[in-house]
Order: C-alpha cells, then sequence, then structure tokens
C-alpha cells in the first residue's frame, strides 16, 4: 500500500471554505488527503495551530484564504502572509521541509482551484514521504499523544 | 567735433533708390582724398521734399542746394567749392523757363513758399542720432509737459490750438483725447497711424525717416494727456528705411529715458510698440488697423461705438496719424496761439470751425517740382501748382488735381484759386485725405483717371460689405465699358447713382469715398464721359479702344525720309512700309500701344 | 428706457437696443441677410440700412448694430433707404442669380431684373453669398477658429485656413446650420475599422435621455456640446428664460449613512464582434439584441420601423440565438432571457414588415408562464425555427440582381444537412454577462463571485438575495442572468428582508467573537491596531484590552496574534480547533 500522506488545512470561512464547498457541489475529484479546519479568517490561523498539527503527525499543512485585497475582514489575509513564510524559516529549523507548509489564496469561486491545489500538494508531500519527526510523545498504541495546550 | 562745412546728403527712399548712398560713399572717399576729413563732414538726412531733383545735396551752412548729382560729379564738386570755394554752377537748380541757377536753397520757389512746422528738421539732422534732433529741440515740449502741465492742461493747449487729425477725417484732435481720456476703463493705448497706403503719397514715411523723434514726443505728450502707459505705431513694412528709423529712435530714447519707466524722474511710463502692416490699404481706416494689430484679419467693423471709447482690444484708444502726432510737440513748444495763427476759420468757439496749422502734401504727377511740401492751410491750389510746384511739365495745359489718395476728388481748372482746407475741398467733392495731390494735365482722360483710382479701391477692398465690393466692382466694369466705347446713357446715369449708393451705405470709409474720383469727374467733366458714350471718342486721346493713329505721309516723307523707325519698334507688326517710303498704320492690327507715336522724332504720327 | 420714434410709432426701448430690436418690438420688419442674434451684429448686407434723424442731420446706417439713443427718429421705408435696398438686391441678384434666399429676399423687396451685369456670377443654387454668418459662428460663438476669409474685394471667399483641413474642427455642425444657402456640407467620411458608437439615436448636445426619463428634464452631454470643447456657444443659456441651465455643474459624489445595501447593478452584454463569425462590427446590418430592441422602440433612430442601414425594409431576418452563451469558449451558461425576447423580436418584425422570419437556436428554453404558448403562437404566425447553431454571417451576391446581402450558415440538425439561408437583416441574442467593472464592487462590499463572475448568493437555496457580508444583499442579473420577473421577485424579496430589519429596530449579530480573557491580558496592546474594526479598546484603568463586541466581526486575527493567549475566539478558541486538529489525526 502506497503512502497516503495527512495532510491539515486550514481554510478560511468566506473564500476558501466555501471554494472547497463549490468543488464538492460542483463535483471536481480531489485528493481526499487534505483534512479541512475552518476558521473564520485565515489571519486566525495561530502558527502553534501549524506546529501542533506538524507535532501530532502531519504530514503537511495548507493554508488557504482569499486573494489579496479580498478579504472579508479588510485585511485579515495581509497578517497571514507576513506570518506563513516567517514559519516557514522557522519549520526548517525544525527539520521539517518547507515544501510541507503552504500559503495559497482560493476564492469562493476557485472550486477548480481548491482540487488543483489540494491535489498538488499531496502528489508533492507523497513524493516528500512521511513526516519523520523526533516527538517527545511518542505515539503510544496508535494513540496520537495528548496536546498540552492551555 | 565742429566741422567747417556739413553736406547734408538725402537719403530720403527717393534719392537712395536713385544711389545717393553711392553719391555719401564717393563724397567721403574725395574728402578723404583731398584732405578735408577734419573739416568737413557727410550727414545723410531725411527726405529733403524736393524728390524730382534727387539725388541731392545741401551744402550747410551757406545752404547751396545741388541737385541731380551722379558720382561722377563728385571729384569735381569736391575740388571746386570744398578745396577752391566755388559752387558748382552746372549742379545747381535752375527753375524752368529761367537761365541762372539759384544757388540757395532758400531762395527756390519750392522751398521758399513753404512753412516747416511737421518737417523742419529735414534735410538739417540726422535721424538716426537722438543728439542732434535733441539739439534741434526735441524733447523739450514733453518735458514742459510732464514737469509744468496737468494733464488737462495739455488737452486745453491742443483744443485751443485747432489741431485737426491729418489723416483724413480732420477731427478736432483736442475733442478725441479729451474723450478719450474720459472713457470708462483703466488701460488705454495710443496709436499711431504710419500705415500710409495710398499710391504716390509719403508724407508719413517721409516724416519718419527725417525726424522720428517728433512722432514719438508727441506720441508721449499725447499718452500723458489721455492716461496711457502703452503706444502703438503701425506702421507698412514697405517701408524699411522708415521703419529701421524707427526702431532706432525708440532704443535711443528709451537709452536716454526717454521711454519706459519713469520719464523724466516724474512716475509716468509710456512705451511704445513697433507693428509691422502687410500693407493693406483698407488698414489705414482705424478699426481695421486695430484689428490688424489684434492680430485679426485687417478688417473695419461698425464705429457706431467710437474707438476712444471701445478700440484696439475694446480699450479706448486714441489713434492719430503720424503727422498730428508731429505737430504735437511743436505745438506745446511755441505754444496753441502760436499754431492758431497759421491756417484759415476761427477754432475758438467750435472746433470744427477753421483749419490750423500746416499739411505736408506730397505733389506728384503732371507737375514740374514733384516731391513733398509742407504749406500753411488756406493756401491756394494755384500756388501750390504753380508756384512751389513750377507749374505744368512740357509747358501743357492744367485740367484737374485729385487731392486726399486714391478715394480723393477731382478739382478742375474752374477752382483753382480754391484755398486749401478741410471744409473747402469737402465742399467741392474732394477731401484733404492723407494728402496725396496729383497733378493732371490735357492728356489725361478723366474717365480714365476716374478708372485708374478705382481700380486701386475696388482691388484694396476688403470686400466685408456687399456695397464696397459688389458695388465697385460693378462701377469699374462700367467705367471699363465706356472707355472701350460701349457704354451707353444709361450705364451713366446707373454709374452715377450706384456711386451715390456705395458712399451712402458702405461699412467703413473706404468704400463711403471710392466713388469720389467718379463722382467728382461726372461732376465737372461730364462732357468727357458723354463724348466716351455718345461719340464713341476720348477727347484727350488716352483711352485705347476709343483712338485711332495715323502717319502723315508729307511728314514722314519730307522731314523723315521714311526712317522706318515706326516700323522696327510696333510690336503688332501693323506699321508697314520701308526705308526711303511712306508709312502707313493698319487700324485692324494696330494695339494703340502709341509706341510709335513716342519713337517718332518727326511727329509724323497723329492721335485723333 | 427711451424713447424713439420708428416710422411715426413711438416706442419705449432700453438705451443702447439696435434698431433692429427696437423695430422688431414695434411690429416692423427690416430685411436682414447676415444677422443672427447668436453673434455680434456684422453688419455686412447692408439691407438693413435704415434712415436715421437726429436734429436736422439724417444719416443712413444699420439698423443691426446701431445703438439707440433718446429722440432718435428713424425711418426704416423712406424712399431713400428703399433705393439703397434696391440696389444692394440688384448687385447679389446679378452675381447669385439661383441662390433662393437671394431671390425670396429680392420677391418680397419687389425687385424682378438687376440692372447689372455680374462677370462673377454663379448659377449655384447653393452659392456662397459671403454672408459671414459661419465665420461668425466659428469663431464668436463655438470659439473654434476654424473658418475665416481668404483674400479681399471681389475675390473673397469663406475657407479653411490655408485651405487644409484643421484639427481645430470640433465638426459641431454649427456652420452647417447657419449656412443660409446649403454652400456648406456635412460629409460623414467613412471610418474604416471602426465600429459605429452605439447611440440612443439622433440627438443634439441637449435633450432628454429618453423619454421614460425621471425626472424628465433635459441633460447636456459633454461630449458633444460646442461649449464644453471649446468654452464658446451658450446659445441654451441665451434662449432659456427661467436660467435653468449650468455649465458649472459637476457631477458630485454624495456620502450617505445606510446600514443595508442592495446591489443591482445588472449585467453587460456580451461583445460579439470578438466571435468574427458572426460579422458584427464588421458587416452592415448585423445588430446586437439592445441595438435591435433600440431600432423596435417608437422613439428610436428609425421611430420603431424595421430598416436596413440603406433606409429599406429587409426582406427577411434571421435571430441567431445563444451568442457568447451556452459556449465553453466565451460562457458556459445559458442566459435564460434569449429564447424569449428572440421570440418577441419575431414576433414584432412579423408583425410590422413582410420579412420571412428564421430562427437559430439550440434548444427552445420556453420555461416560464405563459412562455410555451408564447411559442407555438409564434410557430402559427409563421417563423421558420431551425434548430441548429448558425455557424457564420458572410456577405456576398447571392441573387441575379447583383444586390449584396447576408448570408447565414448552419446546420440543421433536424434534417441533418448544412443549409444556407440569404437574409437581409441578422440580429444576435447576445449573452448576458458579469459586468466588466464587478470586481470593483466585490471589493467594495467584500462580496464573493460564482464562476460564471457574477455575485455569490449567501445559499443558492436558503438566502438567495443576501451576501457573505451582513447588511448587503443582491438582486437581479447582477447575481445571474435572468429576466424581469425574477429580477422583480428577487428584488422584492431582498427588499423585504432589509425591511424587516428595520421594523424589527435591532440587528442580530453572529455569535462569533473575540473575547478577552482579563486575567491573561498583560496589557500589551499588540491586538489594539491589528483589529481591521477598531473593535478593541485598552482600558486605562484595568491596563487590559477589551473587546467590543458590537463591532467585532470575529475574524480572530487578534487571536492569532496575541501573546499571552489572552484572546479567545468564541466558536473558535485555540482548545477547539487543537481538539479539531487532534480528532483530525486520527
Amino acid at each position: 500500500m502506497s503512502f497516503e500522506p495527512k495532510i491539515i488545512g486550514f481554510l478560511c470561512n468566506w473564500c476558501s471554505y466555501t471554494g472547497a464547498d463549490l468543488a464538492g457541489v460542483s463535483r471536481i475529484k480531489s485528493a481526499p488527503n487534505v483534512r479541512i479546519v475552518r476558521t473564520m479568517c485565515s489571519g486566525r490561523v495561530d502558527p502553534a495551530f501549524i506546529l501542533k498539527a506538524f507535532q501530532l503527525g502531519a504530514d503537511g499543512v495548507v493554508v488557504m484564504g482569499c486573494h489579496l485585497g479580498d478579504c472579508h475582514y479588510q485585511e485579515g489575509n495581509y497578517k497571514t502572509i507576513r506570518r506563513i513564510p516567517f514559519l516557514k524559516r522557522l519549520v526548517k529549523d525544525f527539520g521539517i521541509d518547507p515544501r510541507r507548509l503552504r500559503l495559497e489564496w482560493v476564492s469562493a469561486s476557485e472550486g477548480d482551484r481548491f482540487a488543483e491545489v489540494v491535489n498538488e500538494m499531496t502528489e508533492e508531500i507523497r513524493q516528500l514521504g512521511p513526516l519523520k519527526l523526533y516527538v517527545h510523545n511518542e505515539r503510544k498504541n496508535g494513540q496520537p499523544a495528548k496536546a498540552e495546550v492551555h | 567735433m565742429a566741422f567747417r562745412t556739413y553736406l547734408m546728403v538725402c537719403a530720403g527712399t527717393g534719392c537712395v533708390a536713385n544711389q545717393s548712398m553711392k553719391i555719401k560713399d564717393k563724397l567721403e572717399a574725395e574728402i578723404k582724398k583731398q584732405g578735408l576729413q577734419n573739416e568737413v563732414a557727410v550727414v545723410t538726412t531725411g527726405c529733403n521734399g524736393f524728390c524730382a531733383v534727387g539725388p541731392l545735396m545741401v551744402v550747410q551752412p551757406d545752404g547751396i542746394f545741388y541737385q541731380l548729382l551722379k558720382e561722377s560729379d563728385i571729384p569735381y564738386l569736391v575740388e571746386e567749392h570744398l578745396l577752391k570755394g566755388r559752387p558748382v554752377k552746372e549742379l545747381l537748380y535752375t527753375p524752368p523757363k529761367e537761365k541762372t541757377p539759384v544757388p540757395k536753397m532758400s531762395d527756390i520757389p519750392f522751398f521758399a513758399d513753404q512753412t516747416l512746422i511737421v518737417l523742419r528738421n529735414r534735410g538739417l539732422i540726422n535721424p538716426e542720432n537722438i543728439d542732434e534732433a535733441i539739439s534741434r529741440g526735441a524733447y523739450e515740449a514733453l518735458a514742459k509737459v510732464l514737469t509744468s502741465m496737468t494733464p488737462d492742461q495739455v488737452i486745453q493747449e491742443i483744443k485751443a490750438s485747432g489741431l485737426r487729425g491729418r489723416g483724413g477725417g480732420g477731427f478736432p484732435t483736442g475733442i478725441k483725447w479729451e474723450t478719450c481720456k474720459h472713457a470708462p476703463g483703466d488701460v488705454r493705448y495710443v496709436l499711431c497711424n504710419a500705415d500710409e497706403g495710398d499710391p504716390g503719397a509719403f508724407m508719413d514715411r517721409s516724416t519718419i525717416e527725417s525726424d522720428p523723434h517728433a512722432v514719438l514726443e508727441g506720441m508721449c505728450i499725447g499718452a500723458y494727456a489721455i492716461g496711457s502707459q502703452q503706444g502703438f505705431i503701425y506702421i507698412r513694412n514697405e517701408y524699411p528705411i522708415a521703419l529701421e528709423r524707427l526702431k532706432i529712435a525708440i532704443k535711443q530714447a528709451r537709452e536716454y529715458g526717454l521711454l519706459g519707466q519713469n520719464i523724466f524722474d516724474k512716475g509716468f511710463d509710456f512705451d511704445v510698440r513697433v507693428v509691422r502692416g502687410a500693407g493693406a490699404f483698407v488698414c489705414g481706416e482705424s478699426t481695421a488697423l486695430m484689428a490688424s494689430i489684434e492680430g485679426k484679419p485687417g478688417e473695419p467693423r461698425a464705429k457706431y461705438v467710437h474707438t476712444v471709447e471701445k478700440g484696439l482690444w475694446d480699450k479706448p484708444s486714441c489713434l492719430n496719424n503720424v503727422e498730428t502726432w508731429a505737430n504735437v510737440p511743436q505745438i506745446i513748444t511755441r505754444g496753441a496761439k502760436w499754431f492758431s495763427s497759421i491756417g484759415t476759420g476761427d477754432v475758438s468757439g467750435d472746433a470744427w470751425g477753421g483749419s490750423k496749422g500746416t499739411k505736408v502734401f506730397s505733389l506728384s504727377g503732371k507737375v514740374n517740382n514733384t516731391g513733398l511740401i509742407e504749406v500753411p492751410m488756406g493756401i491756394t491750389l494755384r500756388k501750390i501748382i504753380f508756384d512751389i510746384g513750377g507749374g505744368i511739365k512740357d509747358g501743357k495745359k492744367f485740367k484737374a488735381v485729385q487731392t486726399g489718395g486714391p478715394s480723393g476728388g477731382f478739382i478742375p481748372e474752374s477752382l483753382i484759386d480754391l484755398p486749401v482746407d478741410y471744409e473747402e475741398l469737402t465742399k467741392v467733392g474732394s477731401m484733404m485725405g492723407s494728402g496725396g495731390m496729383v497733378v493732371t494735365d490735357e492728356d489725361n482722360c478723366m474717365v480714365d483717371m476716374a478708372k485708374y483710382f478705382l481700380a486701386f479701391t475696388q482691388a484694396e477692398s476688403c470686400g466685408k460689405c456687399i456695397p464696397c465690393r459688389e458695388g465697385t466692382k460693378r462701377m469699374l466694369d462700367l467705367l471699363e465699358k465706356i472707355t472701350n466705347g460701349e457704354g451707353t446713357e444709361e450705364d451713366l446715369v446707373l454709374l452715377e447713382e450706384l456711386s451715390n449708393m456705395v458712399v451712402e451705405s458702405s461699412l467703413c470709409a473706404l468704400g463711403g469715398s471710392a466713388p469720389n474720383p467718379v463722382l467728382t469727374t461726372l461732376k465737372y467733366f461730364r462732357e468727357e464721359y458723354e463724348a466716351h458714350v455718345k461719340e464713341k471718342r476720348c477727347p484727350a486721346h488716352s483711352c485705347r479702344k476709343l483712338i485711332t493713329y495715323s502717319i502723315d505721309p508729307h511728314i514722314c516723307l519730307e522731314k523723315g525720309h521714311g526712317c522706318d523707325v515706326c516700323r522696327k519698334n510696333c510690336p503688332d507688326g501693323a506699321i508697314t512700309g520701308a526705308t526711303k517710303q511712306v508709312h502707313a498704320i493698319d487700324v485692324i492690327k494696330c494695339g494703340r500701344c502709341g509706341i510709335c507715336h513716342d519713337v517718332c522724332k518727326f511727329d509724323a504720327i497723329f492721335v485723333e | 428706457m427711451v424713447t424713439v420714434n420708428i416710422d411715426g410709432t413711438r416706442i419705449e426701448v432700453i438705451e443702447d437696443t439696435t434698431i433692429l430690436k427696437a423695430a422688431e418690438k414695434a411690429g416692423i420688419w427690416i430685411p436682414t441677410m447676415c444677422h443672427c442674434e447668436y453673434f455680434e451684429p456684422y453688419g455686412v448686407c447692408r439691407l438693413c440700412s435704415v434712415e436715421v434723424v437726429r436734429g436736422r442731420r439724417s444719416r443712413i446706417v444699420t439698423a443691426c448694430n446701431y445703438p439707440v439713443r433718446a429722440g432718435l427718429t428713424i425711418n426704416t421705408n423712406s424712399d431713400r433707404v428703399k433705393w439703397i435696398r434696391k440696389v444692394i438686391m440688384e448687385l447679389m441678384l446679378s452675381r447669385w442669380p439661383n441662390v433662393k434666399v437671394v431671390k425670396d429676399m429680392a420677391d418680397k423687396l419687389g425687385i424682378e431684373k438687376p440692372r447689372f451685369v455680374s462677370l462673377e456670377r454663379d448659377e449655384a443654387t447653393d452659392a456662397c453669398i459671403l454672408c459671414g454668418m459661419c465665420v461668425n459662428m466659428c469663431s464668436d460663438v463655438v470659439h473654434a477658429n476654424v473658418l475665416g476669409f481668404a483674400n479681399t474685394g471681389i475675390q473673397r471667399e469663406v475657407v479653411l485656413a490655408f485651405h487644409e483641413r484643421s484639427d481645430q474642427c470640433i465638426v459641431c455642425g454649427a456652420c452647417v446650420s447657419v449656412c443660409p444657402t446649403g454652400h456648406i456640407k456635412m460629409v460623414v467620411e467613412d471610418y474604416k475599422g471602426k465600429k459605429p458608437e452605439f447611440t440612443l439615436g439622433p440627438k443634439s448636445a441637449i435633450s432628454v435621455p429618453s423619454l421614460q426619463a425621471v425626472p424628465r428634464v433635459p441633460v447636456i452631454d459633454t461630449n458633444s456640446c460646442i461649449h464644453f470643447k471649446t468654452g464658446g456657444c451658450e446659445i441654451c443659456s441665451s434662449v432659456c428664460e427661467p436660467n435653468a441651465i449650468n455649465y458649472d455643474m459637476k457631477d458630485e459624489v454624495v456620502e450617505l449613512d445606510v446600514g443595508q445595501i442592495l446591489v443591482a447593478t445588472g449585467y453587460d452584454i456580451f461583445d460579439a464582434s470578438v466571435m468574427a463569425q458572426y460579422g458584427y462590427g464588421a458587416l452592415d446590418n448585423v445588430y446586437s439584441s439592445l441595438e435591435f430592441e433600440m431600432m423596435l422602440n417608437s422613439t428610436g433612430p428609425t421611430g420603431g420601423k424595421v430598416l436596413m442601414k440603406n433606409g429599406k425594409e429587409p426582406r427577411s431576418v434571421a435571430i441567431l440565438h445563444c451568442i457568447g452563451s451556452r459556449d465553453t469558449n466565451h460562457h458556459p451558461y445559458c442566459s435564460r432571457v434569449c429564447c424569449m425576447y428572440a421570440l418577441k423580436f419575431a414576433h414584432l418584425v412579423h408583425d410590422r414588415t413582410d420579412a420571412a422570419i428564421y430562427q437559430f437556436y439550440i434548444d427552445m428554453r420556453a420555461f416560464g408562464k405563459g412562455y410555451e404558448e408564447f411559442y407555438t403562437r409564434l410557430l402559427d404566425e409563421g417563423i421558420t425555427m431551425i434548430r441548429g447553431k448558425a455557424a457564420e454571417v458572410v456577405e456576398g451576391t447571392w441573387s441575379d440582381s447583383h444586390e449584396r446581402s447576408l448570408m447565414v450558415r448552419c446546420e440543421d440538425t433536424l434534417i441533418g444537412r448544412f443549409r444556407e439561408i440569404p437574409v437581409d437583416m441578422v440580429i444576435l441574442c447576445n449573452a448576458i454577462e458579469s459586468r466588466k467593472d464587478s470586481d470593483i464592487v466585490k471589493r467594495l462590499f467584500s462580496l464573493s463571485k460564482s464562476p460564471d463572475g457574477f455575485f455569490l448568493e449567501r445559499h443558492p437555496k436558503l438566502d438567495p438575495t443576501s451576501t457573505t457580508t451582513d447588511g448587503v444583499y443582491i438582486a437581479g442579473c447582477a447575481q445571474g442572468p435572468k429576466d424581469i420577473p425574477d429580477t422583480v421577485a428577487q428584488a422584492s424579496s431582498a427588499a423585504a428582508r432589509m425591511l424587516s430589519l428595520i421594523s424589527k429596530g435591532e440587528v442580530e449579530i453572529d455569535p462569533i467573537r473575540a473575547m478577552v480573557q482579563d486575567e491573561y491580558c498583560s496589557g500589551c496592546r499588540i491586538c489594539n491596531n491589528l483589529c481591521p474594526y477598531s473593535a478593541i479598546e485598552f482600558l486605562e484603568d484595568k491596563k487590559i484590552s477589551h473587546v467590543n463586541e458590537a463591532l467585532c466581526k470575529g475574524c480572530g486575527t487578534c487571536v492569532a496574534a496575541c501573546p499571552s493567549s489572552a484572546m479567545t475566539g468564541q466558536g473558535f478558541t485555540d482548545k477547539q480547533i487543537l481538539a479539531e486538529i487532534e480528532g483530525l489525526m486520527v
């Protein structure tokens, strides 16, 4: 059985989530590997979430938001565009290939683009192979370590 | 540096055209050759006036007048007169019908009967040197005005003098200034009309060429009186010498502080701009002139609102002729009383009551002494033509004189004792105009003369209004028809009616006066018209279609022995014959050019 | 006011009015041939010459420009005046014997035959009579200064400067309209390769935009108005009695405070010229649906008549469906309204002409109430329905008469044959597409667009009129192609939604909000500047930040940024999201 990457997708409620919805409604085939977390805005995506996702064994993380200038909250995606590149450098230091973290703009009308991004990323991660991280809390009996959060 | 003798060489346009500048160069070279360069100076002056005998020169301070100079005469003249002190008799002026020459300029009748106000500096100063003008009193009047007179006093003085516009209309200058001064508006212009378009008239040109500072000073005084700060001189581009001298004069006056800011330190600013006209006759009309200065086509407009109220750029504008302006400084310097003592009538009550001062005329045509003259108002035509003018050329019979330029009327011999002033000339159907005076003799056909002048005004009509554009053309057609011997009596009636209509209804003075030559000739020489129409004959033997040339066989053979000159010269090949044979003219082939008549030394050819 | 005496009639007029105007007031006619009230009197024809008596002096003046003064006596009909007019008319008549205005004036003044023979005689009926009206119009009124006079005297003529075409000419036609003889003509030049502008029919620079305009007042088209080109003219304001014309009026931006907005920005029609096979913009008599609609309008360019460019009625008309719609190269969607208006066109063409009508369709979609019945009725009227999308429209000579006309090529799928049908006129049913500036509107209101380019509703079934932005609604073709009943229904629904909110007086907001946990907040104030809605304020007394819940939209930007995790997003707390991630990783 081939490797099926697990990818966490943070999707903004107004554009990308709707776009994903459209992809579904439009019956556009996309890889099932992306597991979606809906946030109100891509600006809500705390870098800690992404790191946590990697810690918990995600092979890739994709953040999707509205196109620049289209943000429902005016400028939330500008915050995102500052955070993610910064985070990419950070994950590199953790030994994570920065290609495993992606930021993509998908608008509500771009169901096809959503599918395209998902398929492309899935394929890329598949090439990269599973993410191997030394995690303090080893998975025990297939159970993920309990996330320690405040 | 003072010199013993000054040679005043005329550098007016006429004399320059006759190579007076070469004479001047030759004189200078010759003087140097004789080692007289520290004793004798050569000065080029403005037009002397006696253009008929140019190139001419006056030796000052003696006042010896030399005429018709040639380059080859110069070495002898310098040696004889300047070295040995003997005037050269052959080069002196000899009046017609007399034998002894008149050496002194002041004794020559042409000069003796003139009164010089405007042209007082002619032949005495170098117009390109402001110092010489100042030494003759230029800008004295301006100083007087700025230091001791109020603008109103200036206007009063001009009004009292009785000066009237010399450009043709004869409008009282003082009243014009006063109206302009009181017209509402903050910007006013003074304008000088130097667009002298009349053929054969050159008063304004000569005035500027001989004494440009008089004009500038006059404008300055006028500007002070009416409260203007900008003047324009509208001058024909065909007057290159006048234009050049005017520019030099303005430059020098500016350098001396006589134009520009704060003149005489009295807080009065005034400057003059020269505008060149392209030579349209109609641009001498005030509104057309202003339109032309504004950069629009030079076409007149209705003057029901006068230009003194709405003129250049709709601002109050005071337009006067060159001669009028040149009179002003003299009136201020010598007083209104002096000025009004010259001339006719009484202007103390009514500004229109008389003609005061002098008038410059350009005398031309069939008169011996053609040239520029300045005479007091009220002088008779007889005095002008026969005394100053020296009578008719070749002893022919005087017929008529046309005054006032191409749109002036003809005055017949019966009115020869008419005093020349505004009212008298207007009364007989002519006008003062700008001062042209064309003398005709018995050889001139009056119909042809009228046609000649009408052809000029017709061609110069701007074409704006129908009466002038269409009317003058139809008049010309009728005259053409009459001189071709195709006219009928109805044509005469129609011509007169059309002439009157054009006078009455034209837009500007050009159309309003263009028919004058026709109307006056119809009035005084109707029999000539009738001869053309009824008898198909030209009494003056001038209209080509109505004359025939014939050769008297006896004279031809007996006196001329069949010289054959006429046959050789005939352009139409109309003359038959051979040497030592009788010649004859084929009337069908003959083009009536008159060359045979002119070349026949034996007067064998007759015109009928 | 001064009193003047005109032909024995005493009349009071304002000082400095012209004699011509005073005479008009007195009911006295004075002939003129160069006068026009739009510019300063020119005074060249001299026909208006009148005799003015002032004291003992009497003189001839022109009435058009002579200002009246008190006590003036004016004779407009004295023998002297009549004589001058007669001679002038004779001069004119001898030069321009066939010009109508000259002949008419001569008739009026009782002149039969001129006594003059003119050598410059111009026999043309539209000869230039040098009245100068065109020149004055061009310089004084239009301020374009294109026309002028050349030459002097009898050679005078009206010319363009240097006899050359001038770029200064704004083609306003003022000279043409003022020319009394028709000497100046407007020449329509063939602008090759340029599509004629789509206009609302013939109109002047000042017109009522349409007869249905509200308010029904004229407006000035600043693109064609002379005043806006050269600063001149102003004739309209001089004739407008209530002084209602204001050239300085500008488009202005009005700011209104509103609580709700309905976006009903409509649609554009598909530009068929990109589909070269249909010849739109290149061939004559190929019209877009809107252009044809304009032609059918009784206030339109042809007054409602169906006419070809040559002014003739067409003998056959083809109506081509689905131009740009249902076409994967352009718009895959169906524009919904075309089938029905195509049927309407067919009905009206049938009604107004004898033309044969062909409909080229893919499917007939007569889905609404009464639509199918209309379709059946049309079939009974005898129009020809051809199932098959037209392939191309070409021009050529198709008959023995060598007359050029159009031809439509298509495959008739019902008979399975390729067909060529000659027609005189082709009407294209252009697709409805989203407006070209819809992206600007989208940004302005934070809307989303569906892939077809139209604005996206919040939910296609449950909420078809509201949008993802609270208080912003959409209706009509801005949301998607629809016909008038559907648009009215959607707009009414949107209006009802808005009204319900107004009548309620309060707004329900989503519970998704950010919240500060006071005990964790360090008062660093990072979140204060991040908030796009300025919903976070800093409480000076407690030295902590506080979220104004009415302003907060719940985007969570502040939550993500808070270094001490004091900020939480309700419904999207860190805990919830992390749990979600954890759950996803199973």
